[in-house]
């Protein structure tokens, strides 16, 4: 096991957020969309694995979320009201579907990667949305909460509060397994793939079978994100399966910082607050330009998209890389002689 | 050097055709336990389509490759790797935005315990000796936390050479490792590959163009034409081979 463990840095933001709830700020409106801000992060920071290690971009992980969601629904309206069973089903689901996907997709590069993974992507998403069954268009909607532990009264588990911990425990197992995934002999491998397949090949290292593990790995955790979606807002619609989402993943990777597991987590949490910010603020905004709200609509996602393309712009590295040049550049004083070597 | 005569590598009638052109025809090759066997041509005698049969890149058209007896015909590259057949590329092959150290350390851990096994996802053996030893005995160990792609051209051949013997080859082709290099350089190379060779027992398999580099290094050398093995022999009944000076002073027009 690696030094993953006794990093202060890593203990010391998770503790930040575990007693983030306790701010008067924090509303129970703003305890959902941290809900969303955390999972968004656990689903970057899984597609980081493919992006940032391992060269590979993923436009369909919108269909391991949605497949992770539909599970939980699926479960919870016939009356399954676990968690753990809920989590047990998406794992499997999800898991089946990536070792599909990934057999065909592993077989193209580039480009052709991308498109095989949308192109499965969109056939779940239309299968959902054309299923009756699965309620079409409107999805499952009014599910009742799950539960922790069975036989607990709903009320004890279904709080904003609740769900915070529940997501933000999914992020700190999630961090751990993807760091010590990245450290570890596999790690190393998935970076000599990024960076000339075809030198790993010829060390020795079995190519495909190494992307398919990693697909799968990255599936399974936005799966199991998926599988707490449902929890939040009591639903899961065909929406979560369509391939803007999995651009917008896309986006969180690479405003966040691309190849450094935290920076994808800033960069989904970053991205969920500023749609939420922004869009709150969309009225004042139309107000100020002159318009009403009717014709307005859109002028606020205009703001995003200009933040979005200005990060792009101006820190290739994201946020994560654009905080570790400043501390590099900023000015600093000579550290006294005892402190030498210590980092 | 200390062939013991044993048969390492045979290529056995192999033909490579690509459409109507036949890079390869009938080629036949013995490389013996220990020695340092060159393979030398024209531009396009095939001698680089050879090694990527040998190696598993391409399967040959026709006849078979066996190593310490066992057929690897057809086999993917990384299956004969770890049946102990390492490669250099002509054109440099590394690692580029990753250190130096960390390029010869996913060579090097390709051999680790945890190889192939559940734990290697969440273990990584420690490697750091090994890599570096090698990184040392080619003069880049002090490079070994500048990324790969900003060491020079030279340093670059050398890394390349780090790399596949990381992964404990018993017989490593070398495709023109002093390709661009100055002839000072070479000078340096060819006495660090025979001593290397020597040191760890290794039988080498050499694509050069540079006759210096292959006179001075090779216990046999066989020559390429046209896709067609046209003569075989010590360096000195090569030199004089009437058909090598005219496929390399009369073909060249």
């Amino acid at each position: 096991m690696t030094g993953v463990w006794f990093s202060w840095r890593i203990w010391a933001v998770f503790g930040i957020l575990a007693v983030l709830p306790a701010f008067p700020f924090m509303t129970g409106y703003r305890l959902g969309l941290a809900f969303d801000a955390l999972l968004f992060g656990v689903i970057a920071m899984s597609l980081d694995l493919l992006m940032g290690y391992t060269g590979l971009v993923s436009f369909g992980h919108a269909a391991f979320l949605g497949l992770g969601a539909y599970s939980t629904a699926l479960l919870v309206e016939r009356g399954v009201r676990s968690i753990w069973l809920c989590l047990l089903a998406a794992i499997v689901v999800v898991g089946l579907y990536a070792l599909l996907v990934s057999y065909f997709a592993t077989t193209r590069r580039g480009i052709y990667f991308a498109l095989l993974t949308l192109i499965f992507a969109e056939v779940v998403y239309t299968f959902f949305r054309y299923t009756m069954a699965f309620g079409g268009s409107d999805g499952i909607q009014g599910l009742e909460p799950a539960q922790l532990v069975p036989g607990m009264p709903a009320s004890a588990v279904d709080t904003p509060l609740k769900n915070y911990y529940l997501v933000l425990a999914l992020l700190l197992l999630a961090y751990l397994v993807c760091r010590t995934l990245v450290e570890s002999h596999f790690g190393k491998v998935l970076v000599a793939i990024r960076e000339n397949e075809d030198r790993a090949r010829f060390l020795g290292y079995n190519v495909r079978r190494y992307k398919m593990t990693v697909c799968v790995i990255s599936a399974l955790l936005t799966g199991i994100a998926g599988a707490l979606y449902p929890i939040r807002l009591a639903n899961a619609t065909p929406d979560l399966l369509l391939w803007t989402v999995s651009g917008e993943v896309i986006v969180m990777v690479m405003i966040g910082g691309i190849g450094t597991l935290a920076g994808p987590v800033i960069g989904g949490a970053f991205f969920m607050v500023l749609q939420e910010e922004v869009s709150s603020y969309a009225p004042k905004i139309y107000q100020a330009l002159g318009l009403s709200a009717d014709k307005g609509v859109g002028v606020h996602l205009l703001i995003i998209g200009v933040i979005l393309v200005l990060i792009v712009l101006f820190m290739p590295r994201g946020l994560l890389g654009a905080v570790r040049a400043a501390r590099v550049r900023a000015p600093r004083l000579p550290a006294p002689v005892a402190a030498g070597g210590a980092k | 050097m200390n062939s013991n005569g044993q048969a390492l590598l045979q290529v056995e009638q192999v033909s490579k055709h690509f459409g109507a052109l036949a890079a390869l025809s009938r080629v036949d090759l013995e490389v013996r336990d220990g020695e340092v066997f060159s393979l030398i041509g024209p531009n396009g005698a095939g001698k680089s389509t050879l090694f990527n049969v040998i190696t598993g890149l391409y399967p040959p058209t026709a006849g078979q490759v066996r190593f310490l007896e066992d057929e690897i015909t057809g086999l993917s590259p990384e299956a004969v790797n770890r049946k102990g057949i390492a490669k250099t590329f002509q054109i440099t092959n590394i690692f580029p935005e990753i250190s130096v150290y960390e390029n010869v350390r996913v060579a090097v851990q390709s051999r680790s315990v945890e190889q192939g096994r559940p734990a290697s996802l969440w273990r990584a053996t420690d490697v750091r000796d090994e890599a570096m030893a090698l990184l040392t005995t080619f003069h880049i160990a002090e490079r070994a936390d500048e990324l790969a792609q900003n060491l020079s051209h030279g340093e670059q051949r050398y890394l390349e050479i780090c790399l596949a013997l990381g992964t404990r080859p018993r017989l490593l082709l070398l495709d023109e490792p002093t390709a661009g290099m100055t002839p000072g350089e070479t000078r340096h190379a060819t006495e660090l590959i025979r001593r290397v060779a020597s040191e760890r027992a290794l039988t080498v398999l050499l694509i050069e163009h540079d006759m210096s580099v292959v006179m001075g290094i090779s216990d046999r050398v066989a020559v390429l034409h046209f896709g067609e093995k046209i003569a075989e022999g010590t360096p000195g009944q090569i030199r004089n081979d009437p058909k090598v000076i005219e496929a390399y002073l009369g073909g060249a027009d």
